[in-house]
């Protein structure tokens, strides 16, 4: 499964694609399961360079809790910064929070890999 | 502490007013972010993992109350209530909106402050001892110099597209608070036989993938010298600096890949075609600038203070806060306070608006106005009247700033690393907070002494760990936390390059390994032994034993 995910321009906020739109939180984000709509909408959103910045998509595991992302990098992403639970996301508590820190996979974040591929 | 004159407010406004048009431009999509990046980065503005940062220069680590007092009010007003104080001096605002960077340049050019140079590869914000005028130690001011050095580089036309960024370092004092060894330039101000002040030059120090401790090119650089010298050290680097690598363009691989010799000759031939007189600072100019850093009205006090000694045997927590915090002075009466930032559980660096508030009020009340950030990310008042401590500490407490372990287990340096950096491989700050808990208890982490513990969430090395007496460097192994541990580290006047323990260990396992390692010290230190010493005596094979002694 695959989902995209982008900081928007603007404020720097992390943002998710779902349907056409840039969605604020990892539980309202469109999940995908085949590769073709996950490309197409990456293409969509690279599209709208005013809007967000660097849009590029991320792993996500069916947990017991509910999906979360793969990689740890896109986990703090999702849920704000863990030495400050007060901060971000993840402040706002609920299910897709539980089902994101319940979550232990780990993978390389393809958003740090382009980065550093980008420097 | 330096004045802006009317030409330097001046073109901070325009400065930021520029920003603020190109910040219009990118929101308009005139421009692209291609094209709009490097213009932020210019202005200290990064985009993070959550939101952007903006790194404000803070120049030699000095501050005056109403600076802080603003940067207070820019954290309640457009962050999350805090700041984050760096190892490069910095402060650095963590969840920062594009559209709001304006306003706060805006804000921070009405009390002299900016980002300007907090990014890029140019010259970034001099380090400098953080007691400068305050230390018996010294023998001249220190900030005299990197304020030189700071309007020199300021802008520098030829020196702002450098192959990297470009780091200098300034200390006058033989024990060494500013890790010069590991900068591009480190200059130690030394006096020659005849009495003559004159810069060691250290040239090509560095930490990040390739660490180097700097060789010095030169031994006595007579100091009116000491702008063309610097502009020749530059001159030949930016020639050299290899502009196709990013991993190699760092002048410390230059200097390994010419030796020190050779690059030093290489310095003297440019320097030798320089028209010195258009680029040293003339007399009275260096007069002007020392005027501004001329000591404050000091107050005629005997050595000895009842009130400060009362205190110290009425209340064991101040007495702790005295052996720990509390420096002397060059002035009779008064001492330098050391306000740490690293009570177990906070973030390392971190101070919230209130307690920037509290710390700006007591410099004003009791400290001459004058505040200093720390490499170690820490704060200092370095002028407080030994009668006046008892109240400063209990201020301090009040306002969660008293911990009393400055070079302690728990004064842990440790930069954002993975919950906020983008580049990051892991986390540094839970590290931190796991150690500091388990040494949290102040008379074990007293016993232990001095042992300075310094973690990076990636090779980048913001975090110092190369140069810990225990380094900590988050590695990502196939997506897993994994932290590196080396051992023997310094950064001070005996700088070193620490060596690797062994293999990398799973985050929950860190902050065990470091008890063992103190464990190994507490059984094998000699009379007097710092942690440093007793590896450097001892070698790595007991503390190697002690943490992999299961795993085998
Ligand atoms: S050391 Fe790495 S993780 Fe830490 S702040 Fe620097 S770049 Fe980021």
């Amino acid at each position: 499964m695959k989902a995209l995910t982008a900081n928007r321009l603007i404020d720097g906020e992390v943002v998710f694609w779902s349907q056409g739109r840039w969605v604020e939180h990892f539980g309202d984000a469109e999940l995908f399961d085949a590769e073709a709509p996950a490309e197409a909408a990456a293409t969509g959103a690279k599209a709208q360079p005013n809007v967000v910045i660097d849009p590029y998509l991320i792993d996500i595991e069916q947990g017991e809790a509910g999906p979360a992302p793969i990689s740890y990098r896109e986990r703090l992403r999702a849920l704000g910064p863990s030495n400050t639970p007060q901060h971000g996301k993840q402040a706002e508590g609920g299910a897709e929070v539980a089902a994101i820190l319940a979550a232990h996979g780990a993978a390389r974040s393809s958003g740090r890999v382009n980065l550093i591929k980008r420097k | 502490m330096y004045q802006y004159d009317a030409i330097d407010r001046e073109f901070l406004t325009d400065r930021a007013n520029e920003f603020r048009h190109q910040v219009a431009r990118r929101l308009s999509g005139e421009l692209t972010e291609d094209q709009f990046k490097p213009l932020r980065l210019m202005n200290g503005l990064y985009l993070q993992l959550h939101a952007y940062m903006l790194r404000v220069a803070i120049p030699y680590g000095t501050l005056n109350p109403r600076q802080l007092r603003r940067l207070a009010w820019i954290a309640r007003t457009y962050d999350k209530g805090y700041g984050h104080f760096t190892t490069r001096t910095n402060l650095q605002f963590h969840w920062i909106k594009l559209k709001d960077a304006p306003d706060i340049l805006d804000a921070l050019a009405e009390v002299d402050l900016h980002a300007i140079q907090t990014s890029g590869n140019c010259i970034r914000n001099t380090t400098a001892d953080p007691r400068a005028g305050a230390t018996a130690e010294e023998i001249d001011d220190p900030r005299v110099w990197a304020e030189a050095i700071r309007q020199w580089s300021t802008l520098h036309p030829e020196f702002s597209f450098l192959p990297r960024k470009f780091k200098i370092a300034i200390t006058a004092a033989a024990k060494d608070r500013t890790a010069a060894k590991l900068h591009d330039i480190g200059l130690m101000l030394r006096r020659s036989r005849d009495g003559a002040l004159g810069f060691e030059v250290i040239v090509g120090g560095g930490m990040g993938r390739t660490p180097h401790v700097g060789p010095t090119i030169k031994e006595h650089l007579p100091v009116g010298r000491l702008l063309s010298y610097l502009e020749a050290v530059l001159r030949v680097y930016n020639r050299h600096g290899r502009r196709d690598n990013i991993y190699k363009a760092r002048i410390k691989i230059l200097v390994a890949a010419l030796g020190a010799e050779e690059f030093g000759r290489q310095v003297e031939e440019e320097w030798a075609k320089i028209d010195a007189a258009q680029v040293d600072l003339p007399d009275v100019e260096l007069a002007r600038i020392r005027g501004f850093f001329a000591p404050p009205a000091f107050d005629v006090l005997p050595r000895v203070s009842a009130a400060f000694e009362e205190a110290k045997s009425k209340d064991a927590d101040f007495a702790r806060f005295a052996r720990n915090n509390v420096q002397p002075h060059k002035q009779a009466g008064y001492a330098i306070v050391d306000v740490s930032l690293k009570r177990p559980g906070d973030t390392p660096g971190d101070a919230t608006a209130e307690q920037m508030e509290v710390v700006a009020d007591l410099a004003e009340r009791y400290g001459f106005g004058d505040i200093r950030i720390t490499h170690e990310q820490n704060l200092v008042l370095p002028h407080i009247r030994l009668d006046d401590l008892p109240v400063v500490h209990a201020a301090l407490q009040a306002a969660g700033l008293a911990t009393a372990n400055i070079n302690l287990v728990s004064d842990i340096i440790a930069c954002p690393g993975l919950d906020y950096c983008a580049l990051a491989n892991a986390r540094a700050i839970p590290i931190a907070q796991s150690i500091a808990e388990r040494f949290a208890e102040p008379d074990r982490a007293e016993a232990v002494g001095e042992l300075k513990i310094k973690i990076s969430g990636c090779i980048n090395a913001c975090g110092h760990h190369h140069v810990g007496h225990i380094g900590i460097l988050g590695v990502d192994k196939k997506g897993e936390e994994f932290y590196q541990l080396t051992l023997g580290g310094s950064g001070a006047e005996d700088a070193e390059v620490g060596k690797m323990l062994g293999p990398a260990l799973p985050a929950g396992r860190v902050a065990e390994a470091v008890d063992q390692l103190v464990e190994v010290y507490l059984r094998e230190r000699q009379e007097g032994e710092r942690f440093l010493d007793t590896f450097r005596r001892a070698g790595v094979a007991p503390f190697k034993e002690a943490v992999y002694a299961e795993a085998d």
